[in-house]
């Protein structure tokens, strides 16, 4: 990974608005499960979801929500699921009150690739991969710059 | 539209060395107290930049934001912290680090 060599630091995608999900330590097929679980209940149009790193998955819905209802959404999943990566990533999103994914790579860890749609995908997942298209952007544009 | 990054991670940074000493007060009691030296020392810290606005503006600060490292939780327009990173931020380095979102 030659980006990882310049740029130590993590950059991700925050927001309040956009339902996000960070399971870790489940297969694609339990994650692509939970996903459909919370898509149905709280009729969310559609999601995506993301390969982290091996057995990592990253969700993301379609339909635009408050603050209160996403973390709703959240707790919801991560109570059902007995997901324990889930519910410490959920209570660090309710103490900064912004969620966040990575999109840039990380130690031993590329950036996040898409491995699933589902549903509607024009609503807050084309916003999440305008910023995340972004990102990958200035990360590529900052692994050019030599700093030293 | 309105975008916002976070850029976080591990940094190594200085910060003052700060020596204890004690005084006896007036009332008898011996009171302990901090001072701050001259002295630095490299440490090892943890914290966050949450960025929004224009793309260019968040480029710019995300290449300035390589070489200065937050003081703390840091949530502010990018703009703002191009004008002056340095009330944002202080000098040090990014380290690799598994750090979690």
């Amino acid at each position: 990974m030659s980006q990882t060599s310049t740029l130590n630091c993590v950059l991700g995608f925050t927001d309040t608005e956009t339902v996000l999900l960070d399971l870790d330590d489940v297969s694609f097929r339990t994650a692509r499960y939970w996903a459909r679980r919370a898509n149905r209940w709280f009729k969310l149009e559609g999601f995506l979801i993301l390969k982290s790193s091996e057995n990592h998955y990253h969700v993301v819905f379609n339909r635009r929500v408050s603050w209160s209802e996403n973390m709703r959404i959240v707790a919801w999943v991560s109570l059902l699921s007995h997901n324990r990566g889930l519910v410490k990533w959920f209570i660090m999103q309710c103490i900064k009150q912004g969620s966040t994914l990575r999109v840039s790579p990380k130690v031993e860890k590329h950036s996040p690739r898409i491995v699933y749609r589902e549903g509607i995908q024009d609503g807050r997942i084309r916003e999440f991969l305008v910023e995340r298209k972004l990102i990958k952007k200035i990360v590529s544009c900052i692994s050019r710059i030599d700093f030293v | 539209m309105v975008k916002k990054i976070a850029v976080y991670g591990t940094f190594e940074t200085t910060e003052h060395v700060k020596q204890r000493y004690w005084k006896v007060r007036k009332d008898g009691i011996k009171q302990r107290y901090w001072k701050k030296t001259t002295r630095t020392k490299k440490v090892v810290k943890k914290g966050r930049y949450e960025f929004h606005g224009s793309g260019k503006d968040l480029y710019k600060a995300v290449v300035k934001a390589q070489k200065i490292v937050p003081k703390g939780y840091i949530d502010i327009p990018a703009k703002d912290f191009l004008k002056n990173p340095r009330r944002y931020g202080e000098k040090g380095t990014w380290i690799e680090s598994d750090i979690d979102s």
